[in-house]
């Protein structure tokens, strides 16, 4: 290849990344920026790229506002509920479909696990409400949120449990039977150790779901229980969306998940040195 | 009554793996079993530990009948042929680990890996992580686990295999000097016949379905009960050659196939021979009960012509591969002669050290 087509091949991948990277960050900055605008501002046709006046206000509003913290408060709850929950089942349930359940029975029951995730979930949207409608909590409740998304996450968490699991030696459990392990102990101090990585990525599929989730939310609960997707169309106040509270209620919304990923992020490239079997 | 009893031990995968073994490791004995890969060496060992179930046959240690226990409720330590270190944990915390299990106090615990890693001369990576670690270090690490116990049987699974020749040389004449293993029943599995010879108070040759030949190590070498033994144990591999067994003269001597010659036979071996005169036979003869002849055939006639086809100067001791007729011999030679492709050599058998086996069933006719 000439150097000259080296050079317009260079230069065409950088145009594209240039352009790549405007659509994806775009959004963001106007985010941004709205969320700082005053409301005179912000219905403006040709709107403005570059704000007039940056009001920090609106920041201060969804802070005082009990509503808005409410709707924070009852995501959190409901996430980190279902991520929990989600996960330790599906260790457990990963756990035993890699370790009992060889051959055809186990790999049917894994697919069929799995293949629950893959059904549109609008078909179930009207017969869960009226599932949750009859149990003491009813719908709008933590209960049946928590519950509910199990049927997405769990599926998920179970999978790739199973997946990791599957990568970590048998050996390892082995020896710590013969150093006098009981197999719940070689479990927890051998295999969970190893799966760590692992886990810690599931968590953050299943909180990430958990927390984004609109449509049963929007169905089941409002009142009670109320998670942030939900109360974001209560910023529109008639004819007139209030989008600066909108952008910046949702920033603050995107906050945990994006802080949970950088803290967690070095816990899941798969680097634990393995260095267990030769080789 | 032996510290480990093994009785009718039956294990099947999709094929029959050990056929109704038995064997007896007494305290403070030593003892290797040697076979090819894939034999069930290691599959003993599991049933043993307690890893795998067997469909038929007990296990006592120390006299009680440990068959149906799970490996925890057994005081069995096992080396792994891989290691199975635990990854994220250091050196000292996988040595540790067994005690830990048996919730020692911290004191003893630290004094007893101190006391291990020392012995092994791991002492300086106590705190590393397996991965960061040599081979032989993670060996090391591997047997100290187990030897930080006070187990009633030990179990080493192809300990320095996979170790390179060096380290291998080093840790073989460890396992002599540890204490540990000469005071408790030791089973050590091994395909590497010189490990055996080496370390085995006895050894037992592991075929298919089980230990086809117990013995000291020198009984099993020098009297081989079947092909099988004899062809596993010794490198160069031992030579065989087909040959018939025949009368002149009321002498039985034994005529090799391919080129004919005659060689005679001991007193002892005519005798043990004389009714299958006419028969066919394999003879065996290790590389090193061939030598190199110059001067004069001896009276008897053992001086056999061959031709060199190929000769490996090994440091010590050469290998030469020789053309008898349409068999090839291994000879272990002197290294101070060198031989060329084509040479003419004259080999001396020694008679005294022939093994006479059956053809079709392979056992040895004079054993």
């Amino acid at each position: 290849m000439s150097e000259t087509s080296a050079r317009l091949i260079r230069i065409l991948l950088l145009a594209f990344l240039g352009v790549w990277l405007f659509f994806t960050l775009f959004p963001f900055y106007f985010q941004l920026i709205t969320s700082l605008k005053p409301v005179a501002e912000i219905n403006r046709m040709v709107p403005t790229f570059w704000p007039e006046v940056l009001v920090p206000g609106n920041y201060a509003g969804i802070f005082a506002d009990p509503g808005s913290l409410k709707a924070l408060q009852d995501s959190l709850v409901v996430a980190l509920a279902n991520t929990a929950l989600s996960l330790f089942l599906g260790t457990l349930a990963g756990y035993a479909l890699a370790r009992y359940l060889k051959g055809p029975v186990g790999e049917n029951l894994s697919f069929w696990i799995l293949s629950n995730r893959m059904f549109p979930p609008v078909a179930v949207l009207i017969p869960m409400f009226f599932l949750f409608d009859n149990t003491p909590w009813g719908t709008d409740s933590y209960f049946s949120l928590i519950v509910l998304y199990l049927v997405f996450n769990l599926p998920l968490a179970t999978w790739l449990m199973m997946v990791f699991f599957r990568d970590a030696p048998v050996e390892l459990e082995e020896a710590a039977y013969v150093d006098g392990w009981k197999p719940f102990q070689a479990f927890s101090r051998i295999t969970l150790p190893l799966v760590l990585p692992g886990m810690i990525s599931v968590a953050m599929l299943c909180f990430i779901f958990a927390w984004n989730e609109y449509l049963f939310a929007n169905l089941l609960t409002g009142t009670n229980v109320k998670t942030f997707p939900v109360h974001i169309p209560t910023f529109t106040q008639g004819s007139q969306t209030l989008w600066n509270l909108v952008m910046a209620f949702s920033l603050v919304a995107m906050l945990p998940p994006v802080v949970m990923f950088i803290l967690l992020r070095r816990y899941m490239v798969r680097g634990l040195s393995l260095g267990v079997v030769k080789g | 009554m032996a510290l480990l009893e093994i009785r009718g031990l039956c294990k099947a995968f999709d094929h029959v793996v050990l056929d109704r073994l038995d064997l007896d490791v007494e305290a403070g004995e030593f003892f290797v079993v040697v076979g090819p890969s894939g034999i069930g060496k290691t599959t003993l060992l599991r049933c043993v530990a307690g890893l795998e179930t067997p469909q038929a046959g007990t296990v006592r240690v120390r006299g009680t009948d440990v068959t149906g226990l799970p490996p925890y409720r057994r005081n069995v330590a096992l080396t792994f042929e891989s290691y199975a270190l635990y990854p994220h944990l250091t050196v000292f915390e996988n040595i540790a680990s067994p005690l830990r299990a048996r919730r020692r106090p911290a004191e003893e615990i630290r004094r007893k890996v101190r006391e291990v890693a020392k012995l092994l001369r791991i002492e300086h990576i106590l705190d590393h992580r397996p991965g960061e670690i040599s081979g032989g270090q993670k060996q090391r690490t591997a047997l100290g686990r187990t030897l930080v116990r006070d187990p009633d049987v030990f179990l080493l699974d192809e300990p320095i295999s996979h170790l390179d020749a060096k380290i291998r040389h080093e840790l073989r004449e460890q396992f002599h000097h540890l204490e540990e293993l000469r005071r408790t029943a030791t089973l050590y599995v091994t395909h590497d016949y010189a490990e055996a010879l080496s370390l085995g108070d006895r050894i037992g040759v592991m075929g298919p379905g089980g230990l086809v030949q117990i013995g000291t190590p020198e009984e099993v070498f020098e009297r081989p009960r079947s092909l099988f033994v004899a062809r596993h144990l010794g490198q160069p591999t031992i030579n065989l050659l087909p040959a018939a067994l025949r009368r002149e003269d009321g002498r039985v001597s034994l005529e090799l196939e391919g080129c004919g010659a005659r060689l005679p036979l001991t007193a002892e071996q005519a005798a043990a021979l004389s009714a299958r005169t006419g028969d066919r036979v394999v003879l065996g003869v290790r590389p090193h009960h061939i030598a190199l002849a110059d001067g004069a055939a001896p009276a008897d006639g053992g001086l056999l012509e061959a031709r060199v086809e190929l000769y490996e100067p090994l440091g010590a001791k050469g290998v030469l591969l020789a053309e008898l007729g349409s068999t090839r011999l291994h000879v272990l030679t002197p290294i101070d002669v060198h031989f060329r492709p084509g040479e003419r050599v004259r080999l001396a058998f020694d008679r005294s050290a022939f093994l006479f086996f059956c053809p079709e069933r392979g056992v040895n006719l004079v054993d």
